[in-house]
């Protein structure tokens, strides 16, 4: 355990905290809800001897819409996100996840910003960013890219994010409606698990044919990968148990999974087959979950 | 479920809330880990990073020159025996010669600050040669494994045998052989080791640390500073947590030799890490059955051969193997038995007490058996039990009679009404129902104990009652203090518990075995005894009159008209210099001779309990939801009903864990990799299943007001269900625990 003394500055602007982090770049460590990295500190893996702490920076907390899309400020709280009118009309996916992200305690300060930023490919807000098409603004002094979820993580723990870039802001594609969506996680228990496989997926069907689906997978791969496979198999298709068997054997050939004390290789793989075939055959047999836009009208 | 039914006495058989409860659930309560001792050191451990390796040399010159350091010790500096361990002394205090497990101590520091502790506790060095690493008792069993100690990777081998088996199995109907195994299990208490020690004014070391056996972690104490027991005060109480893993030596001694060093007080507390890599755990097991049934089901025969795991060193390994094989032969009429029992070293941790104490891994081995056997009988495993069980009066397979089994019976009859297969609440879920019997001893078994408790009565209207028994949890304190009010007939209120704690309480033993209420409760309502006899007679005294017309209600002496409460009394006998205190040594029942082969098998006294387990799986994920278990237990009288469900539910959660997800795991090189609640994963509270608790009516004469015991009941029998319960919904039987979804499918 190491107990050494760390620096923490607490800017209260973004201004403010780019400037810091512009001069000290990979010497300070950005910290947000801390549940990560207050784990981190305690098992010694930090390097860093300053923490740059973003909680106190308000514009960095917020859900907008803007058009189709919907904007998500990287220091936004899970609790926010599952209270957020427009996630639960437009994006209920993310909700499905982040309600089975650790305990209460953890969704009160976890981040979203805090998940990209851990880039583990057990991180279980990121199956659902994966389909929604979401796209990662990094800022630093003076300028900002956009980047696709898929471009962003390299691997376990690695992203493209510079040294002194910021995570600003998740951006997301509004559900269209009509489309059944479900994200599932598989543990070793109901709460405070690590996913040993996740799966998160949007499937808009035209009568019965499938118009187009959008599957992701977590914990099976370095990070978190799309099933373009299973996808295109199933456009165009008319869903049937034999279509379902067929896009969860590819997502399941998708994967390339490790073995660890939270399961092997091969229960992984046998695992995404049962989670994916699972909750599509809910959606072909009519209990799935279906995005309606409620709250628009009722307002 | 818990049935309140109407009873006859005043203060037990009643839910009384846990007299602690209100400072626990406030957080007011100081934990021992909690004490911040003025002008204390901090104290570190410097650990083995090699799990089996020579020792060549230890470096502290560096460390001793960090600023602050008051001291760094290694072997070098223990005054008198450099052992430890409950059973045999055989554990390093810290290690001299050879490392045997990954994590285990070389060297303590104390500084006046974390910092310097810590600075210097990274300036040791040890050099050692690595020695190839033992990870399993197959490895260990291997004829050219290095030896872990000089005598070799067998702690303790016997043999326990009667009648001839070769024979029974020759005419028997059905003869199966199977191979069971079970994982090494971690307590996983909240407050992990610790506690602090000083030197006091009269020169008595203090170690204030979470326990669970405070006399004998003195004698422990004692032995390695080679100080009088006397010159020692060891203070268990509060504890945050045990579970068995408390109850040998944990920071204990190296508190006291750091205090007795500095002459200091220190603080020690391993971290959640340190508690994963050097704290106890329970003994894996692997364990060869061959049974043998008639065609109508009567058991002939059972060949054990049993394997438990105990790690670097034995700890309680002994009697844990003791408890193995006693628990082998389940609680039913083998008439023919073979039992080779095996402890066995490796190089992983130190096995130690563990609630069941050895009772879990044979239940699991015996009952899964039992179950398998009913189905190629093609009976039902209920009524395969009521054919089995021994029945009170009989000659039991240790030759021991049996006492009260009416309750077991009535039990099985009762699961029968349980015992149904839940409906799968969505496709691809499978369900099925499972069942297994308890069975285990309370206490020592014919080991002699001789107990003592007290009760000090003072005139200002409270009665105090002291045992050494720990209340770790499990609401003794409660119970003994129910005992007490019920005998004395005085409101609760008017008791007060000073327990576990050498300097107050007479030595009562610790808190294991589910021992504490039986012990510390028959020696307390001795105690009371005493005090109503001799009270009676100052009674006598004040009413001028002969002890014998004397009568006794609700704290007051009655004569004619007249009436003096024993505060009054007291009062008087404090006036005439004489103690109000009273204090009362139980000659524990037992039998006095071991069977041959065992250290203390058999048991006089046993509890019984019924587990049904209703279990869903899905079929594609292989994922095991316990859906509803139902407990019957005969645990003798009930004293506090809500308390020991709340046992029997605890015991059930953690079998549950043990059974479905639990499992300590170590690498090549001998390092534990689940160390923490992130790694090691233990149920929360929404993975309980809906539990139902039902207590058989019983009374045992032997124990305090008919009570028996409880704490380790529920946890045993709960593998063998979950296990019979999975084959019932899928139809493929499993032999390892955990059942982890990766086993299943
Ligand atoms: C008990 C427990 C249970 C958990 N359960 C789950 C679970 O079920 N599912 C799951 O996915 N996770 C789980 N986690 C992990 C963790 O809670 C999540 O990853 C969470 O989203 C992290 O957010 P945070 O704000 O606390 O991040 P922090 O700990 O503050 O930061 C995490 C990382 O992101 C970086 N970072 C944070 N914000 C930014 C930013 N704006 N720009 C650049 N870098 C940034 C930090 O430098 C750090 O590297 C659990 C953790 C604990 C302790």
């Amino acid at each position: 355990m190491s107990y050494e003394k760390v620096e923490v500055y607490s800017p209260r602007s973004l201004a403010e905290a780019l400037e810091i982090l512009s001069q000290k770049k990979e010497h300070i460590k950005p910290v947000a809800g801390g549940t990560d990295v207050m784990v981190m500190l305690k098992d010694g893996v930090v390097k860093e001897k300053e923490l740059l702490n973003l909680s106190y920076i308000s514009e960095l907390s917020y859900i907008k819409e803007k058009e189709s899309r919907i904007l998500i400020g990287a220091a936004t709280k899970y609790r926010e996100i599952r209270r957020s009118p427009i996630i639960n009309a437009y994006a209920p996916i993310l909700i499905e996840a982040v309600r089975q992200i650790g305990s209460p305690q953890i969704q009160n300060l976890g981040t979203i910003g805090g998940n990209l930023g851990t880039a583990s490919p057990a991180g279980d807000s990121i199956p659902p960013l994966y389909v929604l098409n979401a796209r990662v603004k990094l800022q630093k002094i003076g300028t900002s890219r956009e980047v696709q979820i898929d471009k962003f993580f390299l691997g376990p723990r690695k992203t493209v994010k510079e040294p002194d870039e910021l995570i600003t802001e998740i951006s997301v594609d509004k559900m269209e409606p009509g489309s059944y969506y479900f994200f599932e996680k598989l543990g070793l228990r109901s709460a405070n698990a690590i996913s040993i496989v996740s799966a998160a997926g949007i499937i808009n069907l035209e009568n019965k044919t499938v118009k187009y689906l959008r599957l992701s997978l977590g914990a099976v791969a370095p990070t978190v990968i799309r099933a373009t496979d299973a996808e295109e198999e199933a456009k165009g298709k008319e869903l049937s148990e034999d279509l379902i068997d067929r896009i969860a054997k590819l997502a399941s050939e998708a994967t390339k999974p490790i073995s660890d004390i939270r399961g092997t290789a091969e229960y992984r793989k046998k695992a995404t087959y049962g989670i994916v075939y699972e909750a599509l055959y809910r959606i072909f047999k009519g209990y799935g979950k279906k995005i309606e836009y409620g709250f628009e009208k009722t307002s | 479920m818990i049935t309140e039914s109407i009873s006859k006495y005043s203060y037990i058989n009643k839910s009384i809330p846990r007299i602690d409860s209100t400072d626990k659930v406030g957080g007011y309560l100081l934990y021992l880990t909690d004490l911040k001792l003025e002008n204390a050191l901090y104290a570190y451990t410097f650990r083995s990073k090699v799990a089996h390796g020579k020792i060549n040399a230890i470096y502290t010159e560096d460390a001793e020159k960090v600023n602050g350091v008051k001291a760094v010790l290694t072997y070098k500096d223990i005054p008198a025996m450099n052992g430890y361990g409950a059973i045999v002394p055989e554990i390093p205090v810290l290690a001299y010669d050879k490392v045997r497990y990954y994590g285990e101590p070389l060297a303590l520091v104390a500084a006046e600050t974390q910092e310097a502790a810590l600075e210097a506790l990274s300036m040791i060095k040890a050099d050692i040669t690595p020695l190839p690493v033992i990870h399993s008792i197959d490895e260990a069993l291997d004829e050219n494994a290095p030896k872990i100690h000089d005598k070799g990777n067998i702690a303790r081998h016997t043999v326990v045998r009667k009648g001839d088996v070769e024979k029974a199995r020759s005419s028997a109907y059905i003869v199966l052989e199977r191979s069971y195994e079970t994982p090494m299990q971690k307590h996983m208490f909240l407050e992990p080791e610790g506690g602090v020690a000083f030197v006091d004014e009269e020169g008595a070391i203090n170690v204030l640390a979470g326990g669970q056996t405070p006399y004998r972690d003195r004698i422990q104490i004692s032995r390695v500073l080679g100080i009088p027991p006397e010159k020692i005060r060891v203070k268990n109480t509060p504890t945050g947590g045990a579970f068995g893993g408390k109850d040998d030596i944990t920071v204990q001694i190296h508190l006291a030799l750091l205090a007795y060093k500095t002459k200091r007080p220190v603080k020690l507390v391993w971290s959640r890490e340190e508690s994963g890599i050097a704290g106890f755990h329970r003994t894996a097991s692997k364990i060869k059955l061959r049974t043998s049934v008639d065609r109508d089901g009567s058991l002939l025969s059972n060949e054990a051969t049993i394997y438990l795991d105990s790690g670097a060193y034995q700890s309680f390994g002994p009697t844990i193997l003791d408890v193995s094989i006693e628990t082998i032969n389940g609680p039913y009429r083998i008439p023919n038995y073979v039992i080779d029992a095996n402890l066995v070293y490796t190089n992983n941790g130190i096995a130690s007490a563990f609630r069941g104490f050895g009772a879990p891994e044979s239940n699991f081995a015996i009952e899964s058996m039992m179950n398998e056997l009913a189905d190629e009988l093609k009976l039902d495993p209920i009524d395969l039990r009521l054919k089995n069980i021994l029945k009170t009066g009989e000659v039991g397979p240790f030759n021991n009679e049996i006492r009260h089994a009416e309750g077991l019976e009535e039990a099985l009859k009762r699961a029968k009404e349980l015992f149904y297969r839940p409906d799968p609440t969505g496709p691809f879920q499978r369900t099925g129902v499972g069942i297994a019997v308890s069975v285990k001893g309370v206490g020592f078994g014919t080991l002699p104990e001789f107990p003592s408790a007290a009760i000090e009565i003072a005139p200002e209207g409270r009665v105090s009652i002291m045992f050494s028994n720990v209340d770790y949890g499990q609401g003794i304190n409660t119970g003994n203090a129910q005992l007490v009010a019920e005998k004395l007939q005085i409101p609760l209120s008017q008791i007060n518990v000073l327990h576990s704690d050498t300097k107050f309480a007479p030595d009562t033993g610790g808190s294991s075995a589910s021992r504490s209420t039986f012990n510390a409760g028959n020696a307390l309502l001795l105690a009371c005894e005493k005090a109503l006899s001799e009270l009676k007679m100052e009674a006598a005294s004040y009413f001028m009159t002969k002890s014998d017309v004397i009568t006794y209600k609700d704290g007051y002496f009655y004569f004619k008209d007249k009436t003096v409460s024993i505060y009054e009394l007291a009062k008087r006998l404090r006036f005439k210099g004489k103690s109000t205190r009273f204090e009362a040594t139980l000659e524990v029942p037992r039998y006095t001779e071991a069977v041959e082969g065992t250290l203390e098998v058999p048991h006089m006294v046993y509890m019984y309990g019924v587990i049904i387990t209703k279990v869903e799986i899905d079929e594609l994920l292989g994922k095991i939801k316990p859906r509803e278990v139902d407990f019957i237990a005969d645990i003798g009288n009930v004293i506090n009903p809500a308390i020991a469900a709340g046992q029997i539910e605890g015991g059930i959660i953690q079998g549950l864990g043990y059974s479905l997800i639990e499992e300590l795991n170590y690498d090549k090189d001998g390092k534990p990799l689940n160390i923490n609640y992130t790694t090691y994963v233990v149920p929360v509270i929404t993975d309980s299943p809906l539990i139902n608790v039902e207590f058989i009516k019983s009374y045992e004469e032997l124990g305090p007001f008919g009570a028996k015991g409880v704490g380790e009941v529920s946890i045993i029998p709960v593998g063998a269900s979950v296990a019979d319960a999975v084959t019932d919904a899928i139809g493929k039987r499993n032999y390892k625990l955990p059942l982890l979804p990766w086993r299943i499918i």
